[in-house]
């Protein structure tokens, strides 16, 4: 074998990662074929006429949402064992971050730019995050369960009794423009005359920064960092053997979370322009662990696809009344009502159990998704095996 | 309002949450795993009491009905035990019984064929809770609901002598409440089920080499657990309104209430139900905070233990 050949594998192999890639941003072609097929799905029903194109953005800007919400409980339950069932509170400081700073129905009017909302969310959730933290990381993982369910019932009432901070029940309405300088205008109107330009703006802004969080999220997954946090959830007390500051990494995974979280409530109330703390149902925190271990626990494309799952069965359900099947079968059964949601509660609570019974990993478990590209072929081993083999060989 | 009136109130609510603690420790101490369905098996109670209230007011005690009775049996079912008709202990019975029979069911379906850790089972609980919930709502609608029985005044004398208003309902409550801890209590060391339920918590492998068939000891807890449970819900019921959410709110106390005793010892359970159900009525007295987050206060108590003592007051006791 001559040096040459070796040195030109070494060479590409750095290039390789040089190279700006789909593969080395995270993003494999798996994914852009999933995506791809939501999308074209999407666009056939539009086409049909089952959806409005509107009606169409508006889901895609949901599925942005939900996606912030599932990966951030991904970095926490998949990467580091966290079970965090304070989601919606988390959601609740960024939306309330952003209706109380621009929205001109705040009781405050201060009518701050969006973006300075967004900061506020994060540094707002991150500090939260923290101080829930202290007391429960340290302990067993099942004292964060309950800590953080009680923490989410104390946020609720927070928000729903203060009025005279947030407005209580009555609600907030109204929100500025997101971000009306971007030039979504003209490339909406090519579409469709009759498509409305906010939603798209705001499903162009969720999914441009979902997909730049999402690349972040993926390349600390692969890091070391994300490497010893995935190992405190396998066993924490090897991590600890090893030298790891493991309350530390912990509160780390936590916190990042969490900031994840509020940046989808803080999206929430530009797309939806109406706040009121009846959305700090504990129920919607469940909807998105529903998305996490159905898309694949600790897959970071799983949460993806979990979004979009959870985006179809939670928009899916509200036709229920409107099916003549379902609403037979319903009259059938003595005794029972048809009542949407309840339906819903059934159908998420079925899910969860079905899912860990029948298929523990997900849809798309992690695979190699977390295995550096190229790290890892077969083909790379054996140059590595060979690799050493020729320098035992030259030490001999 | 008085901090003794609040006091009496106190240990109405406490009886409440000591007979839903209690369930939620031993599934933690022989289940190991935090049942997040037991808020809402004590809603199931409630409700399956709730049928008989139906049952009863709407078409036996009904004269417009096929299904009426005559007048004396109408007579006997509405004879009044400590101020309550009689068919309101039939109907709490009949409670536990639903609950009971619910969560073996339950058992078998769900938990036992899984074969994973506790916190898997945990996350399956959320989903056994939110497919109980549904099914409440399914059958009974979402709005709140009474026993339809008509209140009694408080006790003449105790309210003359003390100046306390104590009905003879929380009287009821309270007596059952210490009628079925005491029962527990006696289960628990003096049969030989109460041994090998200790034995199963304290080391289920130890105690299925001993020949302990620890299948029947954990059906046993389910149906313990949720026969406390459901009377707990049934008395909530009672005292309050009849709601699908009453477990959920339930729920976060019970858990206090477990971690405040010590997670996995009955006995911290029924120390911790006691408190967290007095701090809940006690918030009344609390200067700038008000009873709306009388929730809030209960899940302060449990941060607190947590910080300061993480075992709870008697944690890490065999039960």
């Amino acid at each position: 074998m001559s040096e040459q050949q070796s040195d030109d594998i070494g060479l590409t192999d750095r290039l390789d990662r040089l190279r700006i890639e789909p593969g080395n941003l995270g993003v494999s072609v798996l994914d852009l074929t999933a995506v791809g097929v939501f999308v074209l799905f999407l666009l056939l029903l539009v086409g049909v006429g089952v959806l409005s194109l509107n009606y169409g953005m508006y889901l895609l800007g949901l599925v942005g949402m939900y996606g912030f919400m599932v990966v951030g409980l991904n970095i926490q339950w998949g990467y580091a064992g966290l079970i965090n069932f304070s989601v919606i509170a988390f959601w609740g400081i960024g939306a309330y971050a952003a209706a109380l700073l621009t929205s001109p129905g705040s009781p405050h009017d201060i009518l701050l730019s969006p973006v300075i909302a967004l900061v506020v969310a994060i540094v707002v959730a991150a500090i939260v995050a923290v101080l829930i933290g202290i007391p429960t990381l340290r302990l067993r993982a099942d004292y964060l369960a309950i800590a953080s369910l009680g923490f989410a019932e104390v946020i609720r009432l927070l928000f729903l009794n203060e009025r005279e901070w947030t407005a209580g029940s009555r609600g907030i309405s109204g929100a500025p423009e997101l971000f009306g300088w971007l030039p979504v205008e003209p490339v909406v109107r090519l579409l469709s005359a009759e498509a409305s330009i906010g939603t798209a703006r705001n499903t162009i802004v969720i999914l441009g920064m979902l997909f730049v969080g999402y690349l972040l999220v993926r390349r600390i997954h692969r890091s070391p960092w994300g490497r010893v946090v995935r190992t405190i959830r396998g066993d924490e007390d090897l991590a600890k053997a090893l030298g790891k500051n493991t309350y530390m990494m912990k509160m780390q995974a936590f916190v990042i979370g969490c900031v994840l979280m509020a940046v989808a409530g803080w999206f929430y109330m530009y797309a939806f322009q109406y706040l009121d703390p009846g959305e700090l149902e504990p129920l919607q925190t469940f909807y998105v662990w529903v998305a996490l271990i159905l898309g694949g626990t600790g897959s970071d494309r799983g949460s993806i696809i979990g979004a979009v799952t959870i985006v179809a069965i939670l928009e899916g359900t509200r036709f229920l009344n409107e099916i003549d099947l379902v609403v037979a079968l319903f009259e059938a059964i003595p005794g029972i009502t048809l009542n949407v949601s309840a339906v819903r509660l059934l159908l998420v609570g079925l899910l969860i159990i079905f899912v860990i019974r029948f298929r523990p990993q997900g849809l798309l478990p992690p695979k190699e998704e977390l295995i550096w590209p190229g790290a890892a072929s077969d083909d790379t081993q054996s140059r590595e095996r060979q690799a050493t083999r020729e320098q035992r060989g030259v030490d001999e | 309002m008085s901090t003794l009136q609040l006091v009496v109130n106190g240990i109405v609510y406490s009886s409440v949450i000591v007979l839903g603690s209690i369930g939620l420790s031993l599934v933690y101490s022989i289940g190991n795993f935090a049942n997040f369905a037991h808020g809402d098996t004590m809603a199931v109670g409630a409700f399956g009491a709730l049928v008989v209230a139906i049952g009863v007011n709407d078409y036996l005690l009904n004269p417009e009905t096929a299904v009426s009775v005559s007048p004396s049996i109408a007579a006997i079912l509405e004879t009044t035990l400590f101020s309550l008709p009689i068919w309101f202990f039939v109907a709490l019975v009949v409670g536990m019984a639903a609950a009971a029979i619910l969560v073996v069911i339950t058992e078998y379906l769900v938990y036992r064929p899984l074969d994973t850790g506790s916190i898997e089972l945990l996350i399956t609980s959320i989903g056994v809770a939110l497919a109980y919930r549904a099914l409440l709502i399914l059958g009974f609608g979402s709005d709140p609901q009474t026993y339809d029985i008509g209140r009694s005044g408080r006790i003449d004398w105790v309210s003359e002598s003390l100046g306390v208003a104590i009905t003879p309902r929380d009287v009821v409550t309270v007596a059952i409440t210490a009628i079925l801890v005491v029962g527990l209590h006696l289960l628990l060391q003096y049969t030989t089920l109460g041994r090998k339920m200790r034995a199963t918590a304290d080391n289920a492998d130890l105690a299925r080499v001993s020949g302990i068939r620890t299948g029947e000891i954990i059906l046993a807890m389910w149906v313990i657990g949720a026969v406390l449970a459901a009377a707990g819900g049934v008395f909530l019921g009672l005292d309050t309104l009849i709601r699908p959410r009453m477990g959920f709110e339930l729920l976060l106390l019970i858990f206090s209430a477990v971690i405040l005793g010590g997670i996995g010892s009955v006995y911290g359970a029924m120390l911790g139900g006691f408190t967290i159900g007095m701090a809940f009525e006690m918030t009344a007295a609390l200067p700038f905070v008000g009873t709306q987050y009388n929730a809030a206060v209960a899940f302060i108590v449990m941060i607190a233990i947590l910080l300061v003592r993480p075992t709870g007051i008697l944690g890490d006791d065999t039960t």
